[in-house]
């Protein structure tokens, strides 16, 4: 059974920490197909957290078809994250590592670099909206 | 409500046992010698109306070897009022004073309901409480009240049916006092001052017009000689009704002193008599009926306004 | 639909000159967990209190699922109150309060008190009790009840970080098993904003901002850029809070689309500056989208 933790200072929404920490056990496989989720009272009773985030982050997650809820039993895992869907995007990963090596060469630090993609995801963004 | 009360004020319930089993006791050890002393002087055989010889110095005798005892037990008037210092008093003060309203009034129990049950729960208690005292006074003082009747107010105040009615007075008057003063100690000075302001008014100014007292006239020399009467009053009054002063009745023995005749045949002779006015022992009960009754009357006045004066506390 | 947990409108409590609240309007959602903060005598314990039946309104009104909070008894079972200190009789027993509960309760769960007062010997005195203790068990009360709306006034205060989160789990559970609405007062924020997901500030005795924190964060961005008179910047729709320091100025503004110039480094707020923010007196005025704004020196 998975054990949520919550990071408050992260600046991300508990629900989206709850998400990502149940797709994250799907990669790498702590989690599988017929696991059951601990019961929105245990998360709370565990986190202090309120019942509705749970509920939401649960909702999100049988939206996405990841988990099912069965009436008066639980929430389990319905299909696991195909490692295929990451090699799906293993070109962008390659181009973006090469592209993070000249970053580095050009003497860009961590900062540097995060706010340069912040920036122009941001722009990009716009434009995609406008 | 019912337990919630008796755990609340259940240690009250105690204190007013152990109270009434001292009374009990010190009852039963100073009544030893009391009736052995009206055996012995077959005192008996005194009982007014019968008044056989020997009974005029028997009597004081006897009344004056116990009046101490007697007089002592007028403090127990002061028993009723207990009952509102002890149990009225802190019964809504104490839960403003600490807070605990907060929590009391909250539950499902409206504010009314809980002090409304409260208080018929607890005046249940205290007209059992003082009913009992009572009754124990009455015992204690029957050799007394045979010989001195009870009307007059060392024996009414503290027998009969009026006992209950004070308390339930007093514990009304705490109760009110809690919610008006929210502080246990100022509720319990108010209700003291009330109680004993409310009580001396009644005594001394109603209780002796309950009822037209009736007159009787006797000769000016001689003694009232009304055992068992409540005396209200003995005026000296000359032939025409006019009350005679202490001064002039001074001056006329004098007189017949210096003339060398016995004063009280020259009193005789001057017209002066003497007007009593008293209440017949025969209207104890009637007066302690009209007396309780006003007590009750606004003992349960006085819970009306606690009723809707506790939906706006605090305001 | 069931009527709002509570409604208050153009709300007001006098005692004696002093106005404690003043035209106070707020609908709180169903089912929501409301973080009411605010410096102290703010006007959160009044408010608690008038909806918890204590007080009445000096003027306005107010309703708990539709009734009056003085009415009958009956709201009176449906709300959960723990007032500040967590009053309690102190010479009772721990068994002694469950039982006054059940007893003046006519709907008690008692498996809800007994899972909250786990560890706790029922024969301890209320005053032998330690603050986390009594406010386990001032919770317990509450929730025994199976109210609709549960009221915490500070219960918080004066508990150790640990005790205090055991409380938080334990409130946060009962609330998960009755499907309640909470209200919890606190002056400090860090206590309460891990599980609000709603927020009312209070400040002298109005409301300075509500609703969901969700969208609050979502709205407001902490903008940070070098300092320079302001005019309208295109996705800020009101300027809440401005600072500067050096040569730097620091904006907390009301969003309303992305922030494209790129002088202007962006970032989320947490709730703590926001409230902070909002608590202050003097907020700005909006900076026009269309007329030029006078120069503003900060000299």
């Amino acid at each position: 059974m998975i054990e949520f933790h919550l990071d408050p200072q992260s600046g991300v929404a508990t629900y989206l920490q709850i998400v990502r920490q149940v797709k994250d056990a799907l990669r790498l496989g702590t989690l599988d197909v017929g696991d059951q989720l601990p019961t929105v009272r245990e998360v709370v009773a565990d986190l202090a957290v309120n019942p509705n985030t749970v509920a939401k982050a649960y909702r999100d997650l049988e939206r996405e078809g990841l988990v099912v809820a069965r009436q008066g039993r639980g929430t389990f895992i319905a299909s696991t994250l195909a490692p295929a869907s990451l090699q799906h995007h293993a070109e962008l990963r390659q181009e973006l590592e090469r592209w993070l090596a000249s970053a580095w060469r050009a003497g860009l630090d961590e900062e540097s670099i995060r706010a340069l993609v912040s920036t122009t995801l941001r722009e990009s963004l716009a434009r995609r909206v406008a | 409500m019912a337990w919630v009360t008796w755990r609340q004020h259940g240690s009250q319930a105690f204190g007013a046992l152990g109270l009434l089993a001292a009374l009990v006791v010190a009852a039963v050890l100073t009544h030893l010698p009391i009736a052995s002393a009206f055996d012995h002087d077959s005192l008996s055989a005194c009982l007014p109306p019968a008044a056989r010889t020997g009974c005029d110095i028997i009597v004081p005798h006897f009344e004056g070897q116990f009046g101490g005892l007697v007089t002592a037990t007028r403090v127990l008037a002061v028993l009723p009022l207990l009952a509102g210092l002890f149990v009225g008093a802190p019964l809504i003060a104490r839960e403003l004073e600490f807070g605990t309203y907060r929590f009391a009034w909250t539950q499902g129990v409206s504010r009314r309901g809980w002090l409304l049950s409260k208080t018929l729960l607890l005046a249940g208690g205290t007209v059992l409480a003082a009913g009992a005292a009572s009754l124990v006074v009455m015992w204690w003082r029957s050799p007394f009240d045979m010989l001195e009747g009870r009307i007059g107010p060392s024996g009414f105040d503290v027998e009969g049916i009026v006992v209950p009615a004070y308390a339930l007075f007093a514990l009304a008057l705490g109760v009110l006092a809690g919610l008006l003063f929210r502080r246990t100690v100022a509720a319990m000075t108010a209700t003291l001052v009330a109680f004993g302001a409310t009580r001396f008014l009644v005594s001394g100014f109603l209780r002796p017009h309950f009822m037209a007292p009736l007159h009787r006239v006797i000769a000016a020399s001689a003694t009232s000689g009304m055992p068992g009467d409540w005396v209200l009053s003995n005026t000296l009054v000359d032939g025409g009704g006019r009350q005679v002063s202490a001064a002039s009745e001074e001056l006329a023995v004098l007189h017949a002193q210096q003339a060398g005749i016995d004063p009280h045949t020259y009193i005789l002779t001057l017209g002066w008599k003497r007007i009593i006015s008293y209440q017949p022992a025969g209207r104890f009960w009637t007066f302690q009926f009209l007396e309780a009754g006003l007590f009750v009357g606004l003992a349960v006045a006085l819970v009306l306004v606690s009723l809707w004066l506790v939906r706006r506390t605090p305001a | 639909m069931s009527p709002p947990p509570l409604v208050a409108h153009g709300l007001g409590k006098r005692f004696r000159r002093e106005w404690a609240l003043r035209e106070l309007t707020l609908t709180i959602p169903t089912g929501a967990v409301v973080g009411l903060a605010g410096p102290n005598a703010a006007g959160k314990s009044t408010l608690l209190s008038l909806a918890a039946g204590m007080l009445a309104p000096s003027e306005g009104s107010i309703a708990v699922l539709g009734h009056d909070p003085r009415g009958t008894p009956e709201v009176l079972a449906e709300i959960g109150y723990v007032a500040q200190g967590a009053p309690l009789y102190r010479s009772f027993r721990v068994s002694d309060t469950i039982e006054y509960a059940r007893r003046t309760n006519s709907r008690w769960d008692g498996e809800i008190a007994v899972e909250l007062l786990t560890h706790i010997d029922s024969r301890t005195k209320v005053g032998a009790l330690s603050a986390g203790e009594r406010a386990r068990l001032a919770l317990a009360l509450a929730l025994g009840k199976r109210p609709r709306l549960v009221l915490l006034d500070e219960p918080f205060a004066s508990l150790d970080p640990l005790a205090g989160r055991e409380l938080l789990q334990l409130l946060m559970d009962g609330v998960a098993e009755l499907g309640a609405t909470v209200i919890v007062a606190s002056h400090v924020v860090s206590d309460i904003q891990r599980v609000c997901d709603h927020i009312v500030l209070l400040s002298s005795g109005c409301v300075r901002l509500e609703g969901n924190v969700e969208q609050l964060l979502e709205s407001h961005r902490l903008l940070t850029g070098p300092r320079r008179p302001l005019g309208s910047i295109r996705g800020v729709r009101e300027v809440v809070r401005e600072r500067h320091s050096g040569r730097q100025l620091t904006l907390l503004a009301i969003t309303d689309g992305p922030i494209v110039d790129p002088s202007w480094t962006v970032d989320p707020v947490s709730l703590e500056e926001l409230l902070l923010a909002y608590m202050a007196p003097e907020r700005l005025p909006t900076p026009q989208a269309t007329e030029r704004v006078p120069l503003r020196w900060h000299g």
